[in-house]
């Protein structure tokens, strides 16, 4: 057991949490329930814990996992459902269903993490199809806030810059494992091509982040990092020239009061939410959250403060955080460089997604219309979300595997010396 | 791979610094602007406790009750209409329409967002409609009505737009605060909100003006605290402009003031004597001494929503510098903050925060919440603050501020005509602030009259109310202040 190791006594608290996490949604989705008598809510009261039970004390049976990695995922998405809930029902159902497709999902990737040896192959096929994904919206999109990003088949929808950003990080792990810098240079200004023809550019700037920052952590090259940097600035700069909407909400971050009743509508009721709910929240199930535009998805920050107030939402922060410690110590606990490269691209990209867009509701830096892993409702993001999870759990397994080998070879060592 | 792994810790380390970035801004923006963003008559979720629950009284100092809700969820403001036009800016109306005002800023209390679990279960339990808190101000609402008499009392002022506010300088309790035109919140509906001279606008917190020669306060004293010989300061006012990078600078109706020293210059508002001080002085110090009397600061009173004041961050040239020095450039400031700066000058350079909340008392009469007094800033050093009370009490005696003096109470302060331009017609703002000294009358005020006219000044237009003021504090006093306000 080395120390990028979670220890024992870590896992077994975090079974202990979950059945506390059980408890918690059971008890809330009963205490909705309670209010109309909808037997919805006693079917999620059910069926939330069943997931979360699945998802943090039955997967680690499967193949050896981080369970505290698990139970905060889990705790976090649960979360989405049940703040849905008390704001849409029909999205919480949907977004239930999400939740369930996305454990799916998870345990696909952390297959295929544990099952592909070689990885070459498998990057050049999903190379053109990730790139073909990207451009699919551009055909078929429709606009909608200001972004083509969205294809439409029959009454599905998706948005295939979420599915790819999983490859995004297979692909920049894998060139840049093996110093393949060009072709890394070349992937990465095709999709940021692409994405700035969609207009998407909350998206551009997770993937913009994503690729450079593997890029140093892979090269350790800080000129070549600040000189994408600068790159990355001067491109901001450009957009905030070219595009309208880009200039609105620069101006809208800096004072949305200026145009309150139409612009700004958003952004103000997000901050009144946020103010409502104080220290401690109005309550689950109180307020009025629904308020807020887009409360579903961008916003939905704001009614967890609303609800469970600021101590809560900056707990929520804090187990964002340790998400991203336990990806970032499973990435240096890695043996390979592509694995611990997948590892960390994951990690980073769920960290910056939820600093963009907590930070563009609290008015940090201005709003980009990026969900909030986990939370957030919509299935593209939840399944990408729980996808890059099970990137972090495959190499997860894998390190244990790795250390169950040594464990396995060091003792026969010893009794072949004996 | 080893290095890798030192990358990775890097970066994580950046994600946790973005995050601690991310929870010390959000917990400061909702801490500190939370009441700011909540307190609005735009948001949803006070429009709908106001239908489930009866607001509670506003009450001023005396226990007189400027607001209270009816029978029928109305609410009703005081019997006399003078009375309640007076008061309207600080209490505000039913409609919200001054943002500001009391009515909206205090929702939190006035409409229970603030009872606890046990009184909300005890209103529920007993079958009663929820009240919520009352509040009471530190404000008289007879003086209110007292100063908008005297605007109207005096030729110079009758009829004008302008505002006055009287605090107490060393509590920082707020006694008075008008601003004209004002309105009848009982007829809040038929008023458009752009209707002439724009009522619902409270010009005494809202809006920020010029300040003009009463700015010669601040100057002054960065001129003590920085210039060398600046007792043996001297300055021959002739008949000829004094000139700075191509602008001419002149006096209030043009004469000449002939040799000054610095209590005459500041007596007689000489501009030609303060610009060349500012210049003397410099931009860097000029900025530091405006600073340290809250220009350029953000203010988040407690309980009062303060327009910024602005004093020039750079001075393009030394015509800018000049004209900073008597108050004109782009230095900018409210009536409220020009009656802190007269306050601090009587306080021994001690800014106190303005406060208008007294108390707030919940339904079942618990106070619930007690308003103490809290240094805002130190504005001024103590001999500073001496040295510019002597001069303003010069203005009051043999100076541009004779028609403020008051028998009976030593009123001292500062004139000002500050000159602007409002839709691209020149106008001219009559100001005076001062502040009685005396130990058992602390008392400021600021009194600022809009589009005096040419011929008048601020010490013809502003200075008399002020003098009214002091005589109505004289009359009042056994009544206004409290014994712990007394030294």
């Amino acid at each position: 057991m080395t120390r990028h190791q979670p220890s024992r006594r870590l896992h077994r608290a975090a079974s202990k949490l979950s059945a506390v996490v059980m408890l918690f949604y059971f008890s809330a989705f009963l205490l909705l329930g309670l209010k109309d008598f909808a037997w919805q809510a006693f079917a999620l009261a059910l069926a939330v814990p069943a997931m979360i039970w699945l998802g943090t004390n039955f997967l680690p049976r499967l193949f050896p996992a981080d369970t505290l990695l698990l139970s905060l995922t889990n705790f976090l998405c649960a979360l989405g459902v049940l703040v849905l809930y008390d704001t849409n029902p029909t999205y919480a159902y949907h977004q239930a269903v999400y939740y369930a497709v996305g454990l799916v999902a998870m345990v696909c990737c952390v297959w295929g993490v544990r099952a592909v040896r070689r990885w070459g192959p498998a990057v050049f096929m999903l190379l053109p199809v990730s790139l073909a994904l990207l451009v699919l919206p551009l055909i078929y999109g429709k606009e909608t806030y200001g972004a083509t990003n969205w294809i439409y088949i029959g009454n599905l929808s998706a948005q295939p810059s979420e599915l790819v950003k999983v490859s995004l990080i297979l692909i920049v792990s894998y060139f840049m494992s093996r110093r393949l810098f060009i072709p890394w240079l070349l992937f990465a200004v095709a999709c940021l091509g692409i994405l700035m023809l969609q207009r998407d550019l909350g998206t551009a700037l997770l993937y913009y982040g994503v690729t450079l920052l593997l890029y140093f952590a892979s090269s350790g090259n800080l000129l070549m990092t600040g000189v994408g940097l600068v790159g990355g600035a001067g491109a901001a700069v450009l957009g905030y020239r070219m595009f309208a909407h880009v200039k609105k909400r620069v101006a809208l971050w800096r004072n949305p009061w200026a145009d309150y009743e139409n612009a700004g509508y958003q952004i103000v009721q997000g901050l009144m939410a946020l103010a409502s709910g104080g220290l401690i929240g109005v309550g689950l199930g109180l307020g009025s959250p629904r308020t807020i535009p887009v409360y579903h998805t961008d916003y939905i920050f704001a009614v967890i403060c609303e609800q469970f107030g600021l101590i809560f939402g900056l707990c929520v922060l804090a187990m964002y955080l340790a998400i991203l410690w336990r990806g970032s110590t499973i990435a240096m606990a890695a043996r390979h460089a592509f694995h611990g490269l997948v590892a960390m691209g994951a990690t980073l990209m769920i960290g910056l997604q939820t600093f963009v867009i907590i930070g563009g509701v609290i008015k940090l830096i201005p709003l980009t219309g990026v969900t909030m892993p986990f939370v957030s409702y919509g299935g593209s993001s939840l399944l990408s979300s729980m996808a890059l999870i099970g990137l972090i759990q495959g190499v997860a397994s894998i390190n244990e595997d790795d250390l169950r080998e040594d464990l396995r070879l060091a003792t026969d060592g010893e009794e072949a010396f004996e | 791979m080893k290095r890798q792994r030192l990358h990775f810790k890097l970066l994580f380390l950046m994600m946790a610094a973005l995050f601690a970035l991310l929870a010390a801004f959000g917990a400061y923006s909702v801490l500190t602007y939370g009441n700011r963003w909540f307190a609005s008559n735009r948001n949803p979720r006070v429009r709908a406790q106001k239908e489930a629950v009866i607001a509670g009284d506003i009450l001023d100092r005396q226990g007189t009750v400027l607001a209270t809700t009816a029978a029928d969820g109305t609410r009703v403001y005081q019997s006399r209409e003078a009375a309640r036009r007076a008061v309207v800016h600080m209490v505000g109306d039913p409609q919200g329409q001054v943002s500001t005002g009391v009515e909206t800023f205090q929702t939190s209390y006035l409409y229970g967002f603030q009872a606890s679990f046990t009184e909300i279960l005890r209103t529920l339990l007993s079958g009663e409609s929820r009240r919520g808190d009352s509040v009471t101000l530190t404000a008289d609402s007879r003086l209110c009505t007292a100063i908008v008499s005297s605007f109207d009392g005096h030729s110079a002022s009758y009829g004008k737009r302008g505002a006055a506010v009287v605090l107490n300088y060393r509590t920082g309790e707020l006694l008075a605060e008008i601003s004209l035109p004002n309105f009848d919140p009982n007829r809040v509906s038929e008023i458009e909100a752009t209707a002439e001279g724009q009522p619902f606008w409270n010009r005494a917190t809202q809006s920020v003006y010029p300040p003009g020669s009463t700015f010669k306060t601040i100057t002054e004293a960065a001129a003590l605290r920085n210039l060398e010989h600046i007792d043996a300061f001297s300055f021959v006012c002739g008949e000829t402009p004094l000139v700075a990078a191509g602008h001419e600078i002149s006096d209030y109706g043009g004469g000449a003031h002939g040799a000054l020293d610095l209590t005459g210059a500041y007596a007689r508002s000489c501009n030609k004597a303060f610009a060349s001080l500012a210049l003397q002085i410099g931009q860097k110090r000029l900025l530091q001494t405006a600073e340290e009397a809250g220009f350029n600061d953000n203010f988040l009173f407690r309980d009062l929503v303060v327009e910024n004041s602005r004093f020039p961050v750079t001075a393009a040239d030394d015509w800018e510098l000049a004209a900073s020095g008597f108050g004109q450039s782009s230095v900018a400031a409210s009536p409220l903050h020009m009656c802190m700066i007269a306050g601090a000058v009587a306080n021994g350079g001690v800014m106190m925060e303005p406060r208008l909340l007294r108390q707030v008392t919940s339904p079942t009469g618990r106070v619930r919440l007690r308003y103490t007094s809290q240094v805002y800033r130190t504005a001024f050093s103590p001999e500073i603050a001496q040295r510019l009370k002597s001069d303003m009490r010069q203005v009051v005696t043999n100076g541009t501020g004779r028609a403020a003096s008051v028998n009976g109470v030593t009123v001292c302060g500062k004139t000002g005509t500050a000159d602007s331009t409002e839709n691209g017609q020149p106008i001219a703002y009559g100001w005076f602030i001062g502040f009685a000294d005396e130990p058992d009358l602390p008392f400021a005020c600021a009194v600022l009259v809009e589009d005096i006219g040419e011929k008048t000044s601020g010490g013809a237009a502003a200075a008399p109310i002020a003098a009214d003021i002091f005589l109505w504090l004289r009359q009042h006093q056994g009544e206004i202040v409290d014994a712990e306000s007394i030294h």
